[in-house]
């Protein structure tokens, strides 16, 4: 597996911890929304790097207390069709304004590179033989209808009333 | 109509080229058909019985002469030389080679028109009344919202995998012709006593195993708001809606589930905290959008033309046309011109190539070269005048347009059923034309008058039948086609589902039980009363027993 990183981020290497094991003091570790709701107190006081793992079905409220404590959010797709993982990154990144790396794992499809981007996401974790399809997805459009999640995208809407729209409308005409 | 700006013109050559690309990795194997599958019904392709089919995209009923040239010359190219126009306002193409595709969407982008969100469970293309913009009974055109809504949903990036497909209407009309209580969301334009322009919105209808009428959550949206509401609906949706059931995944078991009042408090509370967040577009924007849908300056004339009703006594088929087909316009002296594309024998809905140059031709000659497609699946010509209606029904009838059943018995809406659909328990098309054999006699079509009948070959409702006056439904019974019938139905703004009327019967049974039913209207109407308010005043008994007694 490689990382695909769609934003920029600057991305840590992290370990998944096992069952009921705790990290190491300082250890950069990514454990399961369960472990965390459970051992949170002894996890935070052996490290500040941690990443949660949630899976599409999390109601994003049950976040909310990790929030301003967790460096990652990884959100595990069982199917890339699941697009509640949309939602919850949207929700991390507009209602709770988490500022993290939000990475996508398990199914999702190198051809949904620019809606996974898009709705809040940083990084992909995916399979080897897809990195490829994964960058190349990513340059297919310039311009886009809806603001985005991540706040630095104008809409089509916006930009064709605002000054720089010259330049933006031209940048990707090949 | 729009007109595609640059932004509209490098985000649709893009998606063209990846999906050339995707096509080009799947016929070098580097997509299994189980990846290519989600990749291709983004684009509209399905894969039917016997074929792909390419569904492309009519944006909210309205196209251009040149775009209707353009789906004619793809229809010779790449089809069969026919196309079928479908409930969805959209056109499809039974008999597309894949490798051909991306050729297809090409030439299509090249007049402006695309295939995504025709298929997949996404947003899909937003419908409309057909006659918008032009109609006489309308608060304001509903189009320019429907072109936001194509844009704002068009590669969303939250809202492109939903538990389901989802369906907008839109209507600015008191009567209601695009059945928006039926869809997953309904949009009314109302004013409110401001005079400020916003939309009554509903929740929660779709056809289907489990027929539901819409529910209003909000009596007047203002129209600044309307994208940034739709976005808190979806937002809940996508969330909370099932997806352990695609047959329990629509909005409108989700609705159902909550009720609509709390649906309506998630989506009041989500907005309020989404609504400045430039969702919504510029002010300015929403008044391009608009410019683009300006009334064609239309002189004011009398609609009293003497040609006209001289033509009308001399002809019984050409009065009835003109009673049936046509509808007022905004502008004295004008009209809307339905062209039926329910021929008696033919396919509803299919329109050889040749026919789709014909109506392209006469849109250029008579209504300001614009083309609308209904629900209905019959071609209008928006904008006419009066005057020139005999002409244009001559010319209709040469071609084998010139059928007056519009809003008749006959005017059915039918399924592609067994013939097409991979999905299908029964035939439909059969069906729907035994009936019109049955009832061929335009007088006895006139003298029944307005009769909406609606055929799907399965459950998945495609032919509106919960929606129809008279509702059949094909089954399969033990390994045999059987066809239920169902009566009271209505998609218009007093929607109402269907009701069951009794056992099925086999397809010529079928026929017998429709003329039952129609003889039982015949019988029992008041003065001037319609099949729907008969069947509504009487119930379903006398119905039942004509139907079921007699043997
Ligand atoms: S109603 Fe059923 S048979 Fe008819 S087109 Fe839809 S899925 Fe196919």
């Amino acid at each position: 597996m490689t990382l695909i990183n769609l934003s920029g981020i600057h991305s840590e290497t992290y370990r998944e911890l096992e069952n009921d094991e705790l990290p190491a003091t300082g250890e950069s570790v990514l454990v399961s929304l369960g472990q965390l709701q459970e051992n949170s107190t002894s996890i935070f006081e052996l490290t500040s790097s941690v990443g949660v793992i949630v899976n599409t079905e999390t109601p994003y409220a049950d976040l909310e207390e990790f929030v301003g404590r967790v460096a990652f959010v990884d959100i595990r797709f069982p199917v890339f069709g699941d697009g509640r993982g949309f939602s919850l990154a949207v929700r991390l990144r507009k209602d709770f304004g988490f500022k993290g790396e939000i990475r996508a794992s398990g199914h999702v499809l190198p051809d949904q590179a620019l809606f996974l981007l898009r709705a809040g996401f940083d990084s992909v974790d995916a399979p080897d033989e897809r990195h490829e399809a994964f960058e190349a997805a990513l340059k297919r459009f310039g311009a886009f209808y809806q603001t985005d999640m991540i706040g630095h995208g104008k809409s089509v809407a916006h930009l064709r009333h605002s000054a720089d729209k010259d330049k933006s409308a031209t940048q990707k005409a090949g | 109509m729009y007109a595609y700006d640059t932004f509209d013109r490098n985000i649709i050559d893009a998606r063209v080229a990846e999906f050339r690309d995707q096509v080009e990795r799947r016929m070098k194997g580097e997509l299994t058909e189980e990846e290519f599958r989600p990749l291709r019904l983004m684009n509209g392709l399905y894969l039917q019985l016997h074929a792909y089919m390419l569904r492309v995209a009519v944006p909210y009923g309205t196209m251009s002469s040149k775009q209707m040239h353009r789906l004619a010359d793809i229809a010779t190219k790449y089809d069969k030389g026919y196309g079928h126009f479908t409930t969805r306002q959209n056109i499809q193409y039974n008999w597309p080679k894949l490798v051909e595709t991306p050729d297809i969407l090409t030439e299509l982008a090249d007049v402006e028109m695309h295939a995504h969100q025709t298929s997949g469970n996404c947003i899909r293309n937003t419908t409309t009344d057909q006659f918008a913009g032009a109609t006489r009974d309308e608060v304001e055109d509903p189009r320019p919202y429907a072109e936001l809504i194509r844009q704002w949903s068009t590669f969303h990036p939250e809202f492109s995998f939903l538990p389901r497909k989802f369906k907008i209407a839109i209507t600015g009309a008191g009567q209601d012709r695009a059945a928006v209580k039926w869809h997953d969301i309904g949009l009314i334009l109302r004013k409110n006593t401001e005079g400020e322009i916003g939309f009554e919105v509903i929740v929660g209808g779709g056809m289907g195993r489990t027929p539901v009428i819409g529910k209003t959550i909000r009596e007047f949206l203002p129209e600044a708001d309307l994208l940034s509401y739709l976005e808190a609906i979806l937002r809940v949706y996508n969330e909370q809606g099932r997806r352990d059931n695609k047959y329990k995944a629509r909005i409108k078991i989700l609705v159902d589930a909550l009720g609509a009042e709390e649906y309506g408090r998630l989506t009041e509370a989500e907005w309020h905290k989404i609504k400045d967040q430039h969702i919504d577009v510029p002010e300015e924007e929403v008044a391009r959008i608009k410019a683009f849908f300006t009334p064609p300056p239309l002189p004011v004339l009398s609609d009293d033309v003497e040609e006209v009703d001289t033509f009308a006594r001399e002809n019984f088929i050409f009065k009835s046309w003109l009673e049936n087909n046509t509808n007022p316009h905004k502008v004295l002296g004008h009209v809307n011109v339905t062209i039926s594309l329910k021929p008696h024998d033919g396919i509803p809905g299919d329109a050889t190539d040749a026919q789709m140059h014909f109506v392209a031709d006469l849109a250029e000659k008579y209504s300001q070269s614009e083309i609308r497609v209904s629900h209905e699946q019959n071609l209008i010509l928006p904008h006419v005048a009066k005057k020139d209606l005999p002409e244009i029904w001559k010319a209709l009838d040469a071609n084998g347009l010139g059928s007056a059943n519009v809003g008749l018995l006959t005017d059915m809406i039918v399924c592609p059923g067994m013939d097409y659909c991979a999905l299908a328990n029964a035939r439909s098309i059969p069906i729907g034309q035994a009936i019109a054999d049955r009832f061929d006699d335009i007088r006895r079509l006139q003298d029944i008058g307005p009769l909406k009948l609606k055929i799907s070959g399965c459950i998945n409702s495609c032919g509106h039948h919960h929606a129809g006056h008279i509702g059949i439904l094909g089954v399969d019974r033990r390994g045999e086609e059987n066809y239920q019938i169902s009566l009271g139905g209505s998609g218009a703004e007093d929607a109402t589902k269907a009701a069951l009327l009794g056992p099925g019967f086999d397809e010529h049974g079928i026929v017998d039980a429709v003329e039952k039913v129609v003889a039982v209207y015949l019988g029992e109407r008041e003065e001037g009363e319609e099949f729907l308010a008969t069947y509504r005043r009487l119930g379903p008994t006398p119905f039942k027993e004509a139907v079921y007694d007699a043997d």
